[in-house]
């Protein structure tokens, strides 16, 4: 409205946009960017979700996490998620990408088959795999039997030793294939002239591999680790499905003790302030993760 | 070994393999090239099993009985058996968890597009006041996860009545699509010529109308990316039904199959049933929408 002095709001073609721009806008600002503040807000409080009451507590919460051993438990599930749970789908999706890659029968097929687990929902993928997983039918330990390592055969999910690891790999399992996809596009972009130079300078398919093949697909790689990056110290669904964050707290990670804490003890400002630092930890990781990117690609070039 | 002056030697191709040239190498080249691609042919077989046998074993445990199950969990079925579907459809309520789904990602899905495309176009086409500020604000929506505001919008949605409707999961649900919805047409619209728009204006139409019937029909692979990224995100989601859709008869598939499966969980037969009543359709889609699935769900990868 101020703007009404500055000739510029003079009916400025450019104005129009405001009005595209409106509805999405109303609707983000009521269902996030004012929970995001309210959240925020929440964390410096002490308030237990039903009384009225609520007071101002500073940093009390904050406190309280660093002398919580079970945040730090749970941080290092969420530290051992994000490394295994990137490196593993990655590894895994290159190969079977660079498998495909080129002319080979059946490609369609193979990629369909593997993109198949994406599209479950994480309620079902965790039924089958605690199928999978169970002591008396489960065919893991059926099959570790059948190959005479029966002696390896446990209740996967039940064990502490194991259990985190068990839910980690149904997580893999899910994702492996998205990206194989992503990967399998990443390379259609490569460059084969590259690939036939570096062939006549004598480098072997490992150094292709390394020197050529990698660089070109650092685009699609930054946006997968990424994803699993934020994924990864917010990830709840898969664990909370399969274990609850059990056995003995041993798979408990951030999200699922936030939601422990706020939803089934009704500490709520303890709960804001536990989510508050996964979105940090997202946030910063991210951050951190995108400037190396750049500062590799600008040394690049 | 090798010299470099034949290296470069026009009458010498380049030696791939760094064998010399002649008939009996060649022989043992295209015997190694066949070693190779056998190998290559067991990775990806033994993979393919690895993602598909999980889905055989349950499909084909919801057609066994519960016994049969313990006995030999690789074993097909013997005869038969559709009892445990039908007792899953019928027991399971299942059929108001595919009604509950569909009335909440169809609207969620289609709130997600509209909304979207609008915005998406209002930023990469006009350079408003404040332009840089709601794309930013946007911006920290895709790096935030929902756990961040999923305590104070229970209060807010509760507050507004929203709570026990279906409207506490669709309306949030459309705001939470709007980050990466708004990144993905923005950046389509970016890349299409402006002239079109101009020429559309000259012609006489106002801006709403060149949006909706010049630029608008260009965008149809970007939307229907959106489009199937939205719908499976939407359909498959847990942790936001869980908060905010308590109640019974709202409950969406997956809410429905997890208590489902914690009320009968020594009936295994029955778990299989409602999990195969889950997953067949969503596999029979995707298999035939394969291409839009993985166009959709990859872009924010690609994109970028």
């Amino acid at each position: 409205m101020q703007a009404t002095a500055t000739p510029r709001w003079k009916w400025n073609r450019q104005n129009v946009g405001y009005f595209f721009v409106l509805p999405s806008l109303v609707l983000y600002l009521i269902f996030f960017v004012y929970p995001f503040f309210t959240s925020i807000y929440l964390s410096l409080t002490d308030w237990d979700g039903v009384q009225p009451v609520m007071n101002f507590v500073g940093l009390q919460n904050y406190e309280r996490m660093l002398d919580d051993p079970m945040v730090w438990q749970s941080l290092k599930h969420n530290l051992i998620w994000v490394v295994v749970g990137t490196a593993s789908p990655i590894v895994l999706g290159l190969l079977l990408a660079m498998l495909l890659w080129g002319k080979i029968r059946g490609r369609l097929f193979f990629r369909t088959v593997y993109f198949m687990p994406v599209v479950l929902s994480s309620v079902v993928i965790g039924i089958i795999w605690g199928w999978i997983y169970n002591p008396i039918f489960g065919i893991l330990n059926r099959f570790l039997k059948s190959v005479g390592l029966g002696a390896l055969a446990r209740g996967w999910l039940g064990d502490p030793d194991v259990a985190l690891y068990a839910v980690l790999v149904a997580a893999i399992w899910s994702y492996t294939g998205f990206c194989v996809v992503i990967f399998i596009s990443g390379l259609q972009n490569v460059d084969m002239d590259l690939i036939d130079a570096s062939t006549v300078d004598g480098a072997n398919a490992w150094q292709r591999f390394i020197n050529v093949i990698i660089p070109q697909l650092r685009h699609v790689l930054t946006m997968v680790i990424a994803y699993t990056l934020i994924g990864g110290f917010s990830v709840f669904d898969i664990v909370w499905i399969m274990t609850n964050g059990g056995p003995a707290n041993a798979t408990d990670v951030i999200a699922t003790y936030t939601y422990f804490k706020s939803f089934k003890q009704f500490d709520m400002s303890y709960g804001a302030a536990l989510s508050m630092l996964m979105t940090i930890l997202a946030l910063v990781a991210t951050i951190i993760f995108m400037r190396i990117r750049e500062r590799g690609e600008e040394e690049a070039a | 070994m090798k010299n470099a002056s034949v290296r470069y030697d026009e009458s010498h191709p380049a030696p791939l393999q760094g064998a010399q040239a002649g008939e009996s190498s060649a022989v043992a080249l295209n015997l190694r090239q066949r070693l190779l691609n056998s190998g290559r042919y067991v990775i990806l077989i033994l993979f393919a099993l690895i993602a598909i046998a999980p889905f055989i074993w349950m499909w084909s445990s919801a057609l066994k009985e519960s016994r049969e199950i313990f006995r030999d969990p690789f074993a097909l079925p013997t005869s038969l058996n559709f009892e445990n579907l039908v007792n899953a459809w019928t027991v399971g309520r299942f059929s108001d968890y595919l009604k509950n789904s569909i009335i909440i990602t169809v609207p969620t899905t289609v709130g997600v597009v509209a909304l979207a495309c609008l915005a998406g176009y209002g930023l990469a086409r006009f350079s408003f006041r404040g332009r840089r500020l709601v794309f930013y604000t946007f911006l920290l929506g895709i790096m935030v996860p929902f756990q961040s505001i999923m305590i104070p919008l229970y209060y807010n949605l509760r507050d507004y009545g929203l709570l026990g409707t279906y409207w506490a999961m669709i309306l949030p649900a459309i705001a939470l699509g709007q980050p990466f919805g708004i990144f993905l047409m923005q950046a389509f619209f970016r890349g299409l010529p402006g002239e079109l728009a101009d020429a559309a204006r000259v012609d006489g139409c106002n801006e709403f109308q060149t949006f909706l019937r010049v630029m608008l029909p260009m965008a149809g692979a970007a939307m229907s990316a959106l489009f199937v990224f939205q719908f499976m995100w939407t359909w498959n989601a847990f942790l936001m039904p869980l908060l905010y859709m308590q109640k019974e008869e709202l409950r969406p598939l997956p809410l429905g199959l997890m208590f489902f499966q914690g009320r009968y969980t020594q009936d295994y037969g029955l778990i299989a049933g409602g999990v195969t009543i889950a997953t067949v359709p969503v596999i029979v889609v995707y298999i035939l929408f394969q291409r839009q699935f993985m166009r959709g769900l990859t872009a924010g990868a690609l994109r970028g």
